[in-house]
């Protein structure tokens, strides 16, 4: 059946799958720091791959956010009679590593933004974070760690592929998810009219996950694992990423300067641990994130009225939120483990929790490129 | 169902992307209001507007922004009916469809409430979705308009005397450009596909010929870096990107940069 | 006769494939040479020799007595100088036409040389004139045809001016017409200073583009000579594969005798 129904990027709009956020879901303070988390992933990759390409870089770089527009246009046929759509992310990882892959997206993004005009130019920061850095440091993370050092033609290449592919697209959901969910929390009016996207966390983050644990996940790691091996059989060569890309005449490779990346990173792991007790602005309970329970109590009932502008919640809890509320259970119920009382510690401790996160993902791919040399970074 | 129904999907797809290049050419040289104006102006006025959008916390500010837009559109020659085929309706069916739901779960004071089906619709509910899809309008009819007014190659210098870095606007443009010769070569791949293939194909041979054709597309485009590089070796490249910019700014460029700008800190006092 | 290129003894290799094997010749300035040979016999890589985009693993280049290596092409005077008085048209123009539109294309290689921006503009319409493509200038490459593709791709190097063009194919691919314009083209340098060198596979063009011909088979040059004595030598052209032998029947008789496409008809003995 041929579709005929609303396009996006060129598609047919399959709406639990999309991640490229455009103008208006997101408030003016979020897209100026996702901009400046992006600018920073810019930066430092155009550096990189200058240090590692030399003037091979901009061809290979172009012709490569090329290839992953196009890719984004295939139907992947999956599992089921479905078909979703790749981003190219877990490829674009394995043959160019994560700075390449960064390049490469972003452009192809800013492509889509700025000539066809599909997806946001104020959210360009924001996808540009969530797709083009986190997806291609995910998968390149997960690529490593799960191929290790085996042969280029094995079987295990191809698995690692395929589940880097789907781990990178869930990685960038989530992401996507949490800055749409925070939205309501912290951009509301008087009345409590969410601002930009109007579903908290607790809906946010299954609607996007659902559509991306099943379809995109998929589609990604179809063709990441279709590619490699492909590859495996026709082009040998490609697999053994940047470093084997990088062997043309006159190109001048100097040698990488893990230091100072390093240092950089610590910067950023700092810069988020501040932000992150943003969510404890509001005293109590998130505005937003109420379960079912909190409707009920009196006390918080009367907590919840004040800082609606003196509206009384509604008497019963809306079925809605009935509904929703048994479909997402956050592993930190209340984002506390029961022993602690205080919702302020609790916040800190989610907080720490998720930057930990990402420290030691960052230190699993240092340590993974070091173990491994032959990579695809000398780092 | 078509058997190749996958297949053709995609390559509409294709075909799209290349009408959609093809309706910006035309809409480019136009003489409108926006193609009168220095590309700088139009990128920065049109971002100017769109960050206005997401700031305003009114409604009736964001219709007057979008009214604006539309006024524009139509100086500038650019068709209320592309505009409608292309943007609003694509997004009544996307954004219009997600922000549905939030007429219902959205806490607040219920303006109409079903006791058969046990859901109500609350006021917040209804200016949150229409808040958000105003906004999705607004920004995305200003962005088209301007891409459509504006030749690509403009958007590229504007953003090169805007200070952004002369490698990324290279390599920006050189995508933009291999971009076609891509869907023009995945679309050959395709279309040799679908006519050798007899029979339906099961899941997985479908997935296998997408990957294998994927993978064939890549390995070209390695070549072609590889020969373009070699070209550009060719011509004096030693790695610094020097580009030319020829742009002047004329009065009526002034009297346009300001007429964007004062809009947009108009609609946002209004609309604070 | 000033010597432009001194090719001694060169060898090449793709990854473990060798390309050019033990190959030596001279070429003098204002030469018209055709590189003679099929597809594989290594024309193109020693093209892309000649214009210092490879570097032989073996053996010397040397142009006007300047030695062609990777260091010395670091250098950037040297590098500059070299890239503008030597030019390489390749064989397939999508490769060679990176930039957005055709202006753009052409002006690449006076910015790249970094002259001023009222010379480049200057020079880029005076080049656009003189190859009839002034209606293409802000067309993007992907809305050109084959023939203004290649017309595109020649300007954007005869812009500079270069004293030795290197021709990969031109004319292949090319409806007749265009090919003729090419011919035309490459006929009018003839008695002037330009050395011009043609890599082809097709027999008909090479008396109307060349002096000289040197015929390439398996990476190395297996004979020189005039236009009119390569292409009478049949065996030769047999063994380089660039004419077949056809089998034929007439009146109940087989035979087959080598000929070449292109030529009406021929009379044969049976």
């Amino acid at each position: 059946m041929l579709s005929r129904g609303p396009t996006y990027n060129n598609a047919p709009v399959e709406i639990d799958e999309i991640m490229h956020i455009p103008d208006g879901y997101l408030s003016p303070s979020t897209c100026g720091t996702l901009y400046l988390f992006a600018a920073w992933g810019w930066y430092a990759a155009l550096k990189r791959i200058k240090q590692l390409l030399a003037t091979r870089a901009i061809p290979l770089i172009s012709v490569f956010a090329a290839f992953s527009f196009v890719v984004m246009m295939f139907n992947v046929p999956l599992p089921g009679g479905t078909t979703g759509h790749a981003v190219g992310v877990g490829v674009a990882a394995i043959v160019l590593g994560p700075w390449g892959s960064i390049l490469a997206i972003s452009i192809a993004l800013a492509i889509q933004a700025l000539f066809f005009g599909d997806g946001g130019i104020t959210t360009l920061g924001a996808n540009c974070f969530n797709m083009a850095i986190v997806g291609s440091f995910t998968a390149y993370v997960v690529y490593r760690t799960i191929a290790t050092n085996s042969n280029l033609k094995s079987r295990q290449r191809v698995v690692a592929a395929a589940v880097a592919g789907y781990v990178a697209i869930n990685a960038s959901a989530l992401v996507t998810a949490v800055e749409l969910g925070i939205q309501p929390m912290l951009f509301h009016d008087a009345s409590g009219t969410p601002l930009y996207a109007p579903y908290p966390l607790h809906v946010a983050i299954p609607a996007m996950m659902i559509g991306h644990l099943t379809l995109a996940g998929l589609a990604e790691a179809v063709i990441s694992a279709g590619m490699v091996s492909y590859l495996q059989r026709a082009d040998l060569g490609l697999l053994r990423g940047v470093s084997g890309l990088g062997q043309t005449p006159g190109t001048i490779i100097a040698g990488a300067s893990p230091e100072r990346s390093q240092g950089r990173l610590w910067w950023a792991v700092a810069l988020l641990m501040l932000f992150t007790p943003l969510g404890i602005l509001a005293a109590g309970t998130a505005w937003g994130e109420w379960s079912s329970a909190d409707l009920m109590n009196p006390h918080t009932r009367e907590q919840i009225a004040a800082a609606s502008g003196n509206h009384a919640p509604p008497s019963s809890v809306p079925v809605g939120i009935e509904r929703l509320s048994t479909l997402w259970t956050a592993p930190f119920p209340g984002y506390a483990p029961g022993f602690i009382k205080s919702p302020v510690f609790g916040y800190l401790l989610s907080a720490m929790f998720g930057v930990g996160f990402l420290v030691l993902a960052s230190l699993l791919g240092r340590a993974v490129g070091r173990k491994w040399p032959g990579g695809n970074l000398r780092s | 169902m078509s058997r190749h129904s996958f297949l053709e999907s995609t390559l509409q797809g294709f075909t799209r992307a290349v009408a959609k290049a093809l309706q910006s050419e035309h809409a480019a040289s136009q003489p409108g209001l926006l193609q009168q104006l220095d590309p700088r102006v139009r990128v920065i006025g049109t971002f100017a507007l769109v960050v206005s959008v997401i700031l305003c916390r009114r409604l009736e500010a964001i219709a007057a922004i979008l009214l604006v837009a539309i006024a524009i559109a139509v100086a500038s020659r650019v068709s209320l009916a592309a505009l409608a085929k292309r943007v609003w309706l694509v997004i009544l069916g996307f954004t219009g469809v997600i922000a549905l739901p939030a007429l219902f779960i959205t806490p607040g004071e219920p303006l109409f409430t079903s006791p058969a089906l046990h859901l109500s619709i609350s006021a917040q509910g209804v200016r949150t979705a229409v808040l958000l899809v105003l906004r999705v309008e607004t920004a995305a009819t200003l962005t088209t308009v301007l891409v459509l007014s504006t030749a690509w190659t403009h958007i590229l210098k504007a953003l090169r005397s805007l200070h952004l870095p002369a490698e990324i606007v290279t390599m920006l443009a050189m995508t933009h450009r291999y971009v076609f010769l891509l869907i023009e070569t995945a679309n050959q791949m395709f279309e040799s596909r679908k006519s050798r293939t007899v029979g339906v194909l099961s899941g997985a041979e479908r997935r296998r010929m997408t990957a294998r054709t994927a993978g064939v597309l890549l390995s070209k485009s390695i070549e072609l870096s590889q020969e373009v590089y070699l070209a550009m070796l060719s011509r004096g490249f030693r790695g610094e990107v020097r580009l030319l910019t020829d742009f002047r700014l004329k009065p009526r460029d002034y009297v346009g940069l300001t007429a964007f700008l004062f809009t947009g800190c108009l609609a946002v006092w209004m609309g604070r | 006769m000033a010597s432009t290129f001194e090719v001694q003894d060169i060898s090449f290799s793709y990854e473990a494939i060798p390309a050019i094997r033990g190959l030596t010749l001279h070429i003098g300035e204002g030469d018209r040479v055709a590189l003679l040979g099929a597809n594989g016999s290594g024309k193109s890589t020693l093209l892309r020799i000649l214009d210092a985009l490879y570097f032989p693993s073996a053996g010397t280049v040397t142009f006007k007595g300047e030695a062609l290596t990777e260091k010395h092409l670091q250098e950037e005077e040297f590098s500059l100088n070299f890239r503008r008085r030597v030019a390489l048209v390749f064989q397939n123009p999508d490769v060679q036409l990176f930039n957005p539109t055709v202006f753009d294309e052409i002006a690449y290689g006076p910015l790249q040389l970094q002259w001023g921006k009222e010379d480049v503009i200057r020079r880029v319409d005076e080049t656009l004139e003189f190859m009839s493509i002034s209606h293409l200038r802000d067309r993007p490459p992907y809305r050109l045809s084959g023939g203004e593709k290649k017309r595109v791709a020649l300007a954007s190097v005869l812009v500079l001016d270069p004293e030795v063009l290197l021709l990969d194919e031109p004319t292949a691919t090319l409806d007749p017409k265009s090919q003729s314009q090419v011919v035309d083209l490459i006929q009018q340098w003839k008695g002037t200073a330009r050395t011009v060198i043609t890599a082809t596979h097709q027999l008909e063009i090479v008396e109307d583009i060349a002096d000289r011909v040197f015929v390439l088979e398996a990476g190395t040059v297996i004979a020189e000579g005039t236009p009119a004595e390569i292409l009478s030598n049949t065996d030769l052209l047999l063994r380089a594969n660039l004419i077949h032998a056809h089998r034929h029947s007439h009146g109940g008789v087989v035979h087959s005798h080598p000929h070449l496409h292109g030529h009406s008809r021929h009379e044969h003995e049976h």
